[in-house]
């Protein structure tokens, strides 16, 4: 078996395995936490507090868009730009049309790809950046979101090496950095992907419950 | 047996009779000037191969009536010493640096060959004479201390917004020297020690790397000018600085925010960065780059000429970058006390600043606290 066998074999389940079960564990544990009883009587819903709570904090509101402006901008490019790269880059498309749905897409030109790749490569540098440099981030970051930073930057960096897609070995690099992400993601921050809607939803209802816009 | 040696007989006098070789009487005809139409060597073949093909690689020029006139050049003489310079092995290069010009007649030798070979052989000396010349330097004159040590109180010198965007240029620079390096010196000095199947994978993720990082380091470069460019000015007092050796040497050298040495690395970065940047994308998008060149200046000759020009202008400023950059990293790391804290938190000792920019301290003395929390605040705000 050749190294490249090996990581879109056997490790590649491996690593999807531990993945969808890591983030099912996490979930379902959060959930599991459950809600204290709240005796109040509700002055508004919570469900709709809840919504509002997911969609405004998506966007800048209040009044702290100057304040929060180079965040806002630089993280949706870079996590736009990851989404679209990880859904309609052609290797992506084609490997989860073979390894996991059955199913393929339009894919990305190679034009758009690279300037996609660009914004996302320039949108996670300087959002590390901001974490070591800016003092209030520096206080409230630790090693778990450098790792994570780190790891994300590794498996788009052998990505973008391998983009000739000539060379088994730098593939296989590719796919080998992915695997460890994968591995380590449910046990991290990078959860926020997934439990952002759980936290805000649950801010948004509490405030939604006493008449109070999130 | 006599039939075997009859054969073999037959086929001696006629394998002699359709021999290449020109019979030891022949007479060699001087080569005809290629005229319009005619091919080298004409129809009558009164000119040798070994003549007909000297002229070809030597870049002998016939006609064609496509529109592309470069087509009638069938071998590129200067593209084909630039491959040869590409593939030799630099050592070799080195102990006979007239190779280019020994083995081919002087008229045939393109002078920004020459100095693509003079850039190639003596690029990875220079890197090395810096980084010799630090570490001997640092060997003798050892980290510079803060003199006093260090007061406890600290000012803001950097502001987020400049802190962001020069780790941004230089996490970009590193990524762009290592894969240029790669490409640049792979074949002479990788090749060897790691074989060249070991080094094809490494030198096409480098390629990749390099053209994708490539163009995030024009807006880089950009914002990097915009935001340091106040107090970089040149001034009188910066005379008096590079008359004190900029205090190296002993003694105090007085400088305002930025001393000689930074002004000095500031403009080196900024020709460098639209040197690099222009000729970068001349080399991503050639047949554009070639258009804009002939729109301006319809007389320079064909595509190639452009993109050595690129190539050469590429490859001796990016030497000439690193290089100051090896300086610059030094001394704002290992080689002076609290410098790198200036670019990391935003603040420097009170001592420090004393020290290497006295007349900015005086100007900033008001900003001086104990409590460094409020200082990197104030710094992340840009009250720097």
């Amino acid at each position: 078996m050749t190294f490249l066998e090996f990581t879109e074999g056997p490790l590649w389940y491996i690593a999807l395995a531990v993945f969808l079960a890591g983030v099912v564990w996490r979930f379902v544990g959060i959930l599991m936490l459950g809600k204290p009883t709240d005796r109040s009587v509700a002055r508004h819903s919570s469900a709709s507090g809840a919504i509002k709570a997911i969609l405004l904090h998506s966007v800048p509101h209040g009044g702290n868009l100057p304040r929060t402006i180079y965040h806002f901008v630089v993280g949706y490019a870079f996590h736009l730009g990851l989404f679209a790269l990880l859904l309609f880059a052609a290797p992506h498309v084609e490997f989860i049309e073979e390894r996991l749905l059955g199913v393929s897409w339009t894919s990305m030109p190679r034009w758009a790809f690279i300037i996609v790749a660009e914004v996302t490569f320039a949108g996670l540098i300087l959002l590390w950046i901001r974490r070591a440099t800016d003092p209030v981030m520096r206080k409230i970051s630790d090693w778990d979101d450098h790792i994570g930073t780190w790891l994300l930057f590794l498996a788009m960096l052998t990505g973008c090496f391998a983009l000739q897609a000539s060379n088994d070995v730098l593939r296989a690099i590719h796919m080998l950095s992915v695997e460890v992400l994968m591995i380590y993601f449910p046990f991290s921050r990078l959860m926020h992907a997934f439990t952002f809607v759980l936290s805000r939803s649950y801010t948004g209802a509490t405030y939604g419950r006493r008449g109070v816009t999130p | 047996m006599i039939a075997v040696l009859v054969l073999f007989s037959t086929f001696g006098q006629a394998a002699a009779q359709s021999s290449v070789r020109p019979p030891s009487d022949a007479v060699t005809v001087a080569p005809m000037e290629p005229t319009g139409g005619n091919v080298p060597g004409d129809v009558l073949g009164n000119t040798s191969d070994s003549v007909i093909w000297h002229d070809l690689r030597k870049g002998a020029k016939g006609d064609v009536t496509i529109p592309d006139p470069n087509a009638g050049i069938l071998i590129q003489s200067p593209g084909e010493d630039w491959r040869n310079i590409r593939n030799v092995d630099l050592s070799k290069v080195r102990q006979d640096q007239k190779t280019v010009g020994v083995s081919q007649p002087a008229e045939a030798v393109n002078w920004i060959t020459l100095i693509v070979n003079w850039v190639m052989i003596n690029a990875s000396l220079i890197l090395l004479g810096v980084l010799g010349l630090l570490a001997v330097f640092f060997a003798i004159r050892g980290r510079i201390k803060i003199k006093g040590g260090r007061s406890g109180r600290v000012m803001p010198r950097f502001s987020l917004v400049e802190r962001i965007v020069h780790w941004f240029v230089a996490i970009l620079f590193v990524l762009l020297a290592v894969t240029g390096l790669i490409l640049m010196f792979g074949r002479a000095g990788l090749i060897p020690y790691i074989g060249a199947d070991t080094f094809g994978p490494i030198a096409s993720a480098a390629m990749q790397g390099h053209n994708l990082f490539g163009p995030l380091f024009i807006p880089a470069i950009l914002a990097l000018f915009l935001v340091f460019l106040r107090n970089n000015f040149f001034r009188l007092i910066d005379l008096i600085w590079i008359f004190k050796g900029g205090g190296l040497l002993g003694g105090h050298a007085s400088s305002g925010r930025y001393n000689f040495g930074e002004k000095s690395w500031f403009w080196w970065a900024t020709l460098c960065g639209i040197l690099l940047c222009g000729s970068g994308v001349a080399m991503l998008f050639p047949d554009q780059a070639i258009a804009i060149v002939q729109h301006f200046y319809p007389d320079v000759p064909g595509g190639r000429f452009v993109l050595q020009w690129a190539n050469l202008v590429h490859a001796v400023f990016a030497i000439g970058f690193i290089a100051f950059a090896f300086g610059h990293v030094y001394l704002g790391t290992i080689g002076m006390e609290g410098a790198l804290e200036g670019m990391t938190r935003g603040v420097v000792d009170e001592n420090w600043a004393k020290e290497h920019h006295d007349i900015w301290y005086k100007e900033h003395q008001a900003t001086v606290v104990t409590d460094g929390v409020k200082a990197e605040i104030e710094a992340a705000a840009g009250h720097v």
